[in-house]
């Protein structure tokens, strides 16, 4: 008798107790604002053309959306291709670090963007599909799921995805930030070398050209270099990679012009001081490359000591 | 057997001292400029500490995508696509990382809270609540 008493008042609690989470975690949920700037520069509608549609099978998600970013592209490789490239037996799926270096191995750069939606629709409106990861379900019980955005209507407030079995679905912007802000909004764009994210800074933009670069070599890499120093003109990171790139590609000419640049812009970079200075004396202009390894070897930090030995042998 | 190794020792410390000053003193070619990944790698801090480590690394996600059924013939250039730090962070933590996609438990409690939850537009499990 008692039990059934109290009963009635125990599962009262419960359903508080999840009536209460769920109005907590829908606390967290509203459609995403976009920044005022965003909002009057974007078109009211985009839509990328020619994403080819590629349906998953079971898990395999990530090397579909994978195949349709590079086909977009022109890359002319398959799902089954992909799919001992990328995919995890054992985790029944792919997982990011291998979904960017799986873009580098076909000859594409991967740039992950920034984590707002105003990146995302920016790419899109400049005509880049963007791969993007979701996790589907809560983070207790996550389902993670990579799927491409092709498009957008700002009015309605929807994106438009090729997502899993679904080829141009249409989700709200709510239910995506959703479940996109679960994978820590994360996203990025397959770029053939020379074309750049709209929005990237610096920084990522370096990182992501010299990855590629480990892989694919200075002279694929040389055409990133020269957009990158085109779009961050008084980058003395981004002069030294490119002059690397050029020597590597055999121009030592053109190597040192940018590794003269870089210094003109960042006096204290000792390591562009340092190939500079070793340029200079592979080239026989002995006088100038020994005022550079001076300036490399002037300078603390790691590459002091190398400038240092390089002056000994001069 | 005790001679020859008295002519031996001075024979293999000569060879070693003579070794370690030739390649001291050769001249430096140019194509040992500073390549532009270590310049950016150097430029945070403990990088050699950390290459040494970036290393091991790459044996360590080797094993790891073995035992997770990835084909013998694909997995080392697949290790060898990923930077130093993708390296680093796989052998870390590939057990966290999140892999798209993975099941949802099939509890019934579960089944209910993402019901809700899809149906207030948080998730997106089941196609049918849309």
């Amino acid at each position: 008798m008692q039990g059934r008493l109290h009963r009635p008042r125990l599962n009262a609690r419960l359903a508080g107790v999840l009536l209460l989470g769920l109005l907590l975690l829908s606390g967290c949920a509203s459609t995403p604002r976009l920044a005022e700037s965003t909002e009057q520069s974007l078109p009211r509608q985009a839509w990328v053309a020619d994403v080819p549609f590629h349906a998953q099978r079971e898990y395999q998600c990530g090397p579909a959306s994978l195949a349709m970013v590079l086909n977009h592209d022109g890359v002319d490789v398959t799902m089954e291709t992909l799919i001992p490239q990328v995919f995890i037996p054992g985790r029944d799926g792919s997982v990011q670090p291998e979904m960017l270096a799986t873009v580098r191995r076909h000859g594409r750069i991967p740039f992950v963007l920034d984590d707002t939606l105003d990146a995302l629709l920016t790419e899109l409106a400049s005509g880049h599909p963007v791969v993007v990861m979701q996790n589907l379900s809560l983070p207790a019980w996550p389902m993670w799921h990579y799927a491409v955005a092709i498009g957008y209507d700002l009015d309605a407030n929807e994106l438009i995805l090729h997502s899993g079995e679904e080829a141009e679905r249409i989700e709200s912007f709510r239910r995506f930030d959703s479940t996109w802000a679960r994978s820590e909004r994360w996203a990025f764009v397959a770029l053939q070398p020379g074309q750049m994210p709209s929005g990237i800074s610096e920084q990522p933009a370096l990182q992501a050209i010299a990855a590629f670069e480990q892989t694919q070599g200075a002279e694929a890499a040389l055409p990133a270099w020269s957009a990158l120093v085109e779009r961050f003109p008084t980058s003395g990171m981004g002069h030294f990679a490119l002059g690397n790139a050029r020597h590597a590609s055999g121009d030592p000419l053109g190597a040192i012009e940018s590794f003269r640049t870089s210094v003109a812009h960042r006096d204290d970079l000792g390591v562009a001081w340092l190939n500079l200075g070793l340029t200079l004396h592979a080239n026989g202009e002995e006088d100038e490359a020994r005022q550079a390894l001076q300036r490399a070897a002037a300078l603390p930090g790691h590459w002091q000591k190398r400038a240092t030995d390089a002056l000994e042998r001069l | 057997m005790k001679t020859l190794r008295r002519f031996l020792s001075p024979l293999l410390i000569l060879a070693l001292v003579l070794g370690s000053v030739s390649v001291s003193a050769a001249p430096l070619p140019a194509s040992e400029l500073i390549s532009t990944q270590t310049a950016l790698s150097a430029e945070r801090a403990d990088a050699d500490r950390e290459r040494i480590h970036e290393v091991l690394s790459r044996d360590e996600v080797q094993k790891q995508l073995i035992a997770q059924g990835v084909d013998l013939a694909e997995v080392e250039a697949r290790v060898a696509a990923l930077t130093d730090e993708e390296a680093h962070q796989m052998a870390e933590q590939l057990e966290q990382l999140p892999a798209g996609a993975s099941v949802v438990g099939a509890l019934l409690v579960v089944f209910i809270v993402l019901l809700v939850t899809d149906i207030l537009g948080l998730t997106n499990v089941f196609p049918f609540t849309r």
